[in-house]
């Protein structure tokens, strides 16, 4: 693997430290005007690492790794740093709560109007969304966390307050964005011979087959999905119809924010949480789908486990939203791979419901389909020939993306990245007119994709391929959007690449964000070792040659009675011992090892003949 | 300020480090003066390189004598004027008073009693009107001057001054777990100064820990090591880490920390410029250290708690 994530992941601190701590304090500002998301994205660049990655921890400042300090010097030594992170993040939750005590999930000046169009009423830009809800159940986690690991180290009362405080503030916003993401959750019914019922056979019908024969493939598919609809009863309404009768077909997911008319939920005592009524049109998106997936993924982390960052009150959220997450995962990885020869999210690019106006997006949902797919080839322990599938998909969009290939100038791929795909956020035109949110990941959640494949597979030379095109991806891309010089300078997203001049300066929190979450998830690559049963075979019937031939000289009495042979013959029998270890977990290592005492051996047996 | 400077075991370069910061402050422009307070090897003298007080005073008029009551004046010897090291004799430019009271030669340890106490706390008293910064060396471990120090400083007349610790080890497992057990474990500092009426929490937040002759894994003195030997440095440097963190003698409370330096080693004497620059037979990174040191011992911000 040529990226180095650490190194990469302390440059980027550095800048961030550069940009973002000015004046003894904390600067909120970027490229786009602060907002719930952008604001959060900017205190996880740092936050993230800090913990996912072993060796960056920052918050023992008695075992702070010196790099880190060296890269986060501009904040202060090691004992500054934690208490910096404490009110920076103090004060974003601060912030972002609103007059009544209730944190606020607003998506700001994310949201845009759709075209070059009238702006966007305040109504509209305090819509909260489901990116914010994520981002926050991420952020909330990593806080309270933070705070947990911290405490021990810290004996002055007022810091004590404040991070009692801090972690109660963190709670609060844990809870809300847990409410918020399971009102924007939402399961639809049509039937089958309608227009959306029609757009679904077409999708997962690879093969030409009758459309009575496709659907009852898919009612057959989607048994489980629909049994464990059942169980869904906080904050939806379902019909029964969606439940009992299997020819109404049905889709289930998470909208891009509050559904309309979406029921209050039960959010605890003591904790204000602002329920107001949703405008999102009640159909799932496949991004907002894996968006809020990622999000709700890391309630059910071993560091949430083990720490305990979930009180007694918020089980009931957290139960509620396992249940959310477990059926979108099913039904979404179901539909990808419905299908006997070919799967549909092998069908590039992914169907949209109307054909007539496909575009680039298109591209981008067969990522999103394909995300949802490995995530759940990797639960099911699935076989390496089905996560090569997947594999392929992920280097045909690396193409068609213009990720790993050049793109013409004003090809339709650019817009991908630049403006990126511009989802419509129906149901919001009630409050002023018709809003979008861009979304603009394209390469970096390929990355981290390509780097989450790699790391599921157990096939080498499929991971060899994989961690190849890691590399080409961000050697041939995600690299060269990285700012160089001007405020910002180290951090993203620089798009002259694309022969677009930069329409302002500054860097994009939402683009550095993603590079730094795609860079912890090519580190954690290595984390699963490669394994060989071949080699493991092939080093136990080179130790049991090894070891005869060793047992044998140990036989002979007078080579053991002299200094330097029975020296090197301890050595040999040392480094068989450290062969037989490392068998299982190191089976070339231990070859290595074999092979060098064997020659040792031989030496001996060489030097007597002659 | 009162500074103390105490180790848990001989041998960890506590003199010295505490000589030659006296001398940087000095040199910083502060006026310094230095008690020998090691009553069973007084060897301050030595390190200064003034000879009249090489091992102790003869003049009966050092520390031990003034403390059992047998002299009134202790000796105060101008360390500039009288240190053979380091060019002409006389204060540099800028410089602020450097001044020894050195122990008498012969003295050993002795029992504590309340005279003594109020002796040593008027003495204390007095020299802190006189000096911004007084560094008090005691003998290793657990002994009667420190005590007597802690006695002295539970005094109501001391109370208003400010008094830090200063406890010196060097980067090994055993010494780290001994200083830990010299200012934590049973009779140790704390427990003792709760006995003389200290509060334990305000007690503990004057002390910090100086490490001295490490040698840092990406020094560049340990450029010649093999690979193996840098790895596995590196790796037992991050366990010393945890255990120092557990023991609670972790970097957020270390004021210092002095590189491994031959001429330390060997001349047990303080470093002056000549020695870095002109005849650079010591690093430049050990002069930094005292430097940085030196500066910390008065800055708030180094010493207030996490």
């Amino acid at each position: 693997m040529d990226i180095r994530p650490r190194q990469l992941l302390l440059e980027m601190w550095e800048a961030a430290a550069e940009y973002s701590y000015q004046g003894g304090g904390w600067k909120f500002s970027g490229r786009a005007e602060s907002n719930s998301t952008s604001d959060a994205e900017q205190l996880l660049c740092l936050m993230y690492p800090s913990y996912q990655m072993p060796g960056m921890e920052i918050v023992k400042p008695d075992e702070t790794a010196k790099d880190v300090r060296v890269a986060l010097e501009r904040i202060g030594d090691a004992r500054q740093i934690p208490q910096v992170l404490v009110r920076a993040l103090s004060e974003y939750l601060e912030r972002y709560t609103n007059e009544r005590g209730a944190p606020v999930f607003s998506g700001g000046s994310y949201f845009q109007p759709v075209g070059q169009g009238e702006p966007l009423t305040p109504e509209q830009r305090a819509l909260e969304i489901v990116d914010s809800f994520s981002m926050s159940i991420t952020l909330s986690l990593a806080i309270l966390g933070f705070v947990r690991e911290f405490r021990p180290t810290v004996r002055r009362d007022a810091l004590l307050a404040e991070m009692r405080e801090l972690e109660k503030a963190a709670s609060r916003r844990l809870t809300a964005s847990m409410v918020g993401i399971l009102r924007s959750f939402t399961v639809r019914t049509f039937a089958a011979y309608s227009e959306e019922g029609r757009a679904l056979c077409d999708l997962v019908n690879t093969e030409g087959k009758s459309t009575e024969k496709v659907l009852d493939e898919v009612r057959d598919a989607l048994v489980p999905a629909r049994t464990s609809l059942r169980e869904l009863k906080l904050g939806v309404e379902l019909s029964a119809e969606a439940v009992d009768d299997d020819s109404v077909l049905f889709e289930c997911g998470w909208s891009w924010g509050i559904i309309r008319d979406a029921p209050p939920v039960d959010a605890g005592t003591g904790v204000v949480v602002d329920q107001s009524p949703g405008v999102a049109q009640a159909k799932p998106s496949l991004y907002f789908t894996v968006v809020a997936l990622d999000g709700i993924s890391d309630l059910f982390s071993a560091r949430t486990r083990q720490l305990g960052l979930i009180n007694p009150d918020q089980e009931g959220l957290v139960g509620a939203l396992q249940l959310r997450s477990n059926l979108a995962q099913l039904y979404w990885s179901t539909i990808a791979r419905l299908g006997r020869s070919r799967w549909p999210v092998e069908e590039v690019p992914w169907r949209s419901a109307n054909p007539a106006d496909e575009g680039p997006e298109t591209d981008y949902d067969t990522l999103l389909a394909a995300s949802i797919t490995i995530e759940a080839l990797a639960t099911e322990r699935a076989r390496d020939v089905d996560i090569a599938r997947i594999a392929d998909v992920l280097a045909e969009l690396a193409v068609r993306g213009r990720v790993t290939r050049r793109a013409r100038l004003r090809e339709p791929a650019i817009e991908l990245h630049v403006p990126g795909v511009r989802l419509p956020l129906t149901g919001a035109e009630d409050l002023g007119p018709a809003m979008e949110w861009p979304v603009a990941d394209f390469s970096t959640a390929l990355l981290k994709r390509v780097a989450r494949t790699a790391a599921v597979t157990r096939d080498s030379a499929l991971r060899d391929r994989l961690v190849g095109l890691a590399d080409e991806i961000w050697d041939r891309h995600v690299r060269l959007r990285q700012l160089s010089d001007g405020p910002g300078a180290g951090l993203w997203d620089d798009i002259s690449l694309f022969k677009l001049s930069p329409t302002d300066k500054g860097p994009s929190w939402y683009f550095t964000e993603r590079v730094m979450e795609a860079l912890v998830t090519v580190a954690a690559v290595s984390v699963a070792r490669p394994y060989s049963a071949r080699l493991a075979d092939l080093a136990l019937d080179m130790l049991a040659e090894a070891d005869h031939l060793h047992t044998a000289e140990l036989l002979r009495e007078s080579p053991t009675s002299t200094v330097p042979a029975r020296t090197q013959l301890h050595g040999i029998g040392a480094n068989l011992q450290r062969a037989r270890e490392l068998r299982e977990r190191q089976p070339a290592t231990s070859i290595a090892i074999v092979q060098a005492a064997l020659r040792d051996l031989d030496a001996l047996a060489m030097a007597r003949r002659a | 300020m009162i500074i103390f400077a105490t180790s848990d075991k001989g041998g960890t370069g506590r003199s010295v480090t505490s000589c030659n910061v006296a001398y940087r402050r000095a040199m910083q422009g502060s006026d310094v003066c230095y008690l020998d307070f090691d009553f069973g090897s007084p060897t301050a003298g030595a390190i200064f390189g003034v000879e009249a007080a090489g091992q102790g005073t003869a003049t009966g008029g050092g520390l031990h004598e003034y403390l059992a009551g047998r002299t009134a004046e202790v000796d105060q010897l101008d360390v500039w004027g009288q240190s053979e090291l380091g060019g002409p004799r006389a204060r540099p430019l800028g410089a602020g008073r450097l001044t020894l009271l050195p122990g008498d030669s012969g003295g050993g340890e002795f029992p504590v009693d309340a005279t003594m106490a109020r002796r040593c706390s008027d003495l204390f008293l007095r020299l802190d009107e006189e000096f911004e910064l007084t560094l008090v060396d005691l003998s290793a471990g657990r002994s009667y001057a420190t005590e007597l120090v802690l006695r002295a400083t539970a005094d109501p007349a001391l109370a208003e001054k400010t008094a830090r610790w200063l406890v010196f080890h060097r980067w090994t497992r055993q010494h780290i777990v001994a200083a830990a057990g010299l200012v934590f474990g049973p009779h140790g500092i704390l427990e003792t100064g709760m006995d003389r009426g200290h509060r334990r929490r305000e007690l503990e937040d004057t002390i910090r820990f100086v490490r001295t002759a490490v040698l840092e894994p990406d020094s560049p003195q340990l450029a010649v090591l093999r690979a193996e030997q840098s790895v596995w440095l590196q790796s037992y440097n991050t366990d010393l880490q945890k255990l120092a963190a557990k023991l609670r003698l972790g970097r957020s409370v270390m004021l210092g920390s002095i590189p491994l330096d031959p001429v330390l080693q060997w001349r047990e004497q303080i470093i002056v410029e000549d020695d870095i620059s002109t005849t650079r037979i010591a690093n430049e990174e050990t002069g930094q250290a005292f430097e940085d040191l030196a500066k910390r011992l008065t800055d708030d911000s180094a010493w207030e708690g996490l």
